[in-house]
């Protein structure tokens, strides 16, 4: 219905340091995912670790991975961002595809935390021809013209009224009369 | 295990600094929340220690903030790996270390190894020389592409532009967001602001070392430069008398002197009155300017004929960033050092000669 009872807060879409403008620099600066080698909730995180994560690491050459393992403790992931944020995630009992999944999501992130666009769309040129105001496409004659005035006071898709209709008919009936043809 | 190295053992002192430096205490993260139970007698628990932890943190001025190369995952050479592939960049080892290396932290580590007793045979090199040459190389690629984007322009906006985009601010804030912040070896924590802009100024001079210059003419195109996005440059300078300048140009080209009337007008009476004055050159139309007084807007139309001269408008072109400047490339090479017309000199004919 409406957004004002939100608790996410809202804005409009943004991007770090103009980032893809020139080139496009992955925001994620480094990512580290605590498991337990032993615990049954670490399961997930333990198969992605020994099947996917090579080459998750070589497909984003620029994060750097850390991994650490701390007995009795439940898995989780922490990402953290060029601006500076860092976004915790509790990985317990996730499958080895889910965590795929969150790392794959944490990736394409930058750390601009989440919101909830107002826009899809973002430009700081939002005009071209200049902002319209009372004056754009005024004739000029109206600084010297004095009001009432036969054609600026009129309706700008008024038309011809029916008697100035009548009147163009009547003008054309008269010039078809061959006594006005001026002789050749 | 993954091997984790630390650099010094040395651990950092609190800081007493109220700033909020961007590397937040390690409680303070998003969340990406799901369902959690506490059962509701925690809450009270809770509540007093939050208390507690305020009152400290803002009697020690600000909450703990620690470099993050006192955490225990922290690998120096991984990192450094992911910082050039991150940008894209090939850098030589010996640079870039060079390049992110501080005299200060140097200083540092002898004085404390000396302090211990050990021979101290550091092998490290500074980044003084590097940064020098790196502020050099930034100002000319930066008025490169100033030059042969803005070919209308008088180079006294062009310094401005320039001026704005080396500027301190502007430099720290591309520093960090690159991830500098992590990298850097230096003596202050939090790091200032000159020690970003110094090391940034090292990494731009140790690429064109490792990777050629036409590499860091690209690098700082896309970093450095992009940053004038969103601005506008005539915010950035304005001439000071522009009717004056503006006579002095027609003069200079042969046409009339400008002549101003009064082309709109509405609420003279009010305090919401608007005049818009049109400025005209033997009958011919050049521009025109609103203000809320006649004075006013005469200036701003002078200021619009201007802008119409310089091809500065907000209606302008886009500036090209990435593949679009391709094929210009050579040209901003080539008008690194050749500044543009000043304003004293800038006739029509002059520049349409320049545009290629």
């Amino acid at each position: 219905m409406s957004n004002s009872h939100m608790f996410l807060p809202s804005g409009f879409i943004r991007t770090p340091l103009q980032n893809g403008l020139g080139r496009y620099i992955p925001q994620l600066q480094r990512i580290t995912l605590k498991f337990c080698k032993n615990h049954g909730g670490s399961r997930g995180v333990r198969d992605f670790i020994e099947s996917d994560l090579m080459e998750f690491a070589k497909t984003n050459p620029g994060t750097v991975v850390y991994l650490k393992p701390r007995r009795h403790r439940s898995p989780c992931m922490v990402a953290e961002y060029l601006n500076g944020e860092r976004e915790y995630l509790s990985c317990h009992e996730f499958s080895r595809d889910e965590v795929h999944k969150w790392l794959s999501y944490m990736c394409t992130r930058s750390g601009i935390p989440v919101m909830r666009f107002r826009k899809y769309q973002h430009t700081d040129y939002p005009t071209v021809q200049g902002v319209w105001n009372p004056f754009t496409h005024q004739a000029p004659e109206i600084n010297i013209a004095e009001f009432p005035h036969e054609v600026l006071s009129r309706p700008l898709d008024h038309g011809p009224t029916a008697t100035e209709q009548l009147i163009e008919i009547f003008k054309k009936t008269q010039i078809e009369d061959p006594a006005n043809k001026p002789p050749n | 295990m993954f091997p984790c190295s630390m650099d010094s053992a040395e651990t950092f002192t609190t800081v007493t600094f109220s700033n909020v430096s961007i590397y937040t205490s390690i409680t303070a993260v998003n969340v990406i929340s799901k369902r959690n139970f506490k059962a509701h007698w925690v809450a009270p628990t809770l509540r007093e220690l939050k208390r507690r932890k305020v009152i400290e943190d803002d009697l020690n001025g600000g909450p703990k903030i620690f470099h993050r190369s006192t955490f225990l995952e922290w690998n120096y050479d991984a990192e450094i790996f992911a910082f050039s592939n991150r940008l894209g960049e090939k850098f030589n080892d010996l640079s870039l270390r060079a390049a992110l290396t501080h005299k200060s932290y140097i200083e540092r580590e002898t004085a404390r190894l000396s302090d211990i007793g050990v021979e101290s045979n550091l092998q490290f090199q500074d980044n003084e020389a590097l940064s020098q040459k790196g502020g050099e190389l930034l100002s000319k690629f930066i008025n490169g592409y100033l030059r042969a984007v803005f070919t209308q322009v008088p180079e006294e906006l062009i310094r401005a532009m320039h001026d704005f985009l080396t500027s301190n601010p502007t430099l720290e804030t591309v520093a960090r967001h690159i991830g500098l912040g992590d990298l850097m070896l230096c003596a202050d924590f939090p790091c200032k602001t000159e020690t970003y802009v110094k090391s940034f100024k090292a990494i731009v001079a140790a690429l064109a070392e490792s990777s050629g210059e036409e590499r860091a003419r690209i690098f700082v195109q896309d970093l450095v430069v992009t940053q004038l996005y969103g601005q506008d440059v005539n915010e950035l300078w304005n001439p000071v008398d522009p009717v004056g300048n503006l006579t002095a140009i027609l003069k200079r080209e042969g046409k009339a002197e400008p002549e101003f009337r009064l082309i709109r007008q509405a609420g003279s009476n009010s305090i919401l009155g608007v005049y818009y004055v049109g400025l005209y050159s033997d009958k011919n139309f050049i521009s025109e300017g609103a203000g809320e007084s006649l004075e006013v807007a005469k200036e701003m139309a002078a200021r619009e004929a201007l802008k119409k001269f310089f091809r500065t408008e907000d209606s302008m072109r886009a500036l090209p960033f990435g593949r679009q400047l391709k094929n210009i490339q050579s040209k901003i090479a080539q008008l690194e050092n050749q500044p543009n017309i000043p304003l004293s000199e800038w006739i029509s004919e002059k520049v349409m000669s320049a545009v290629h």
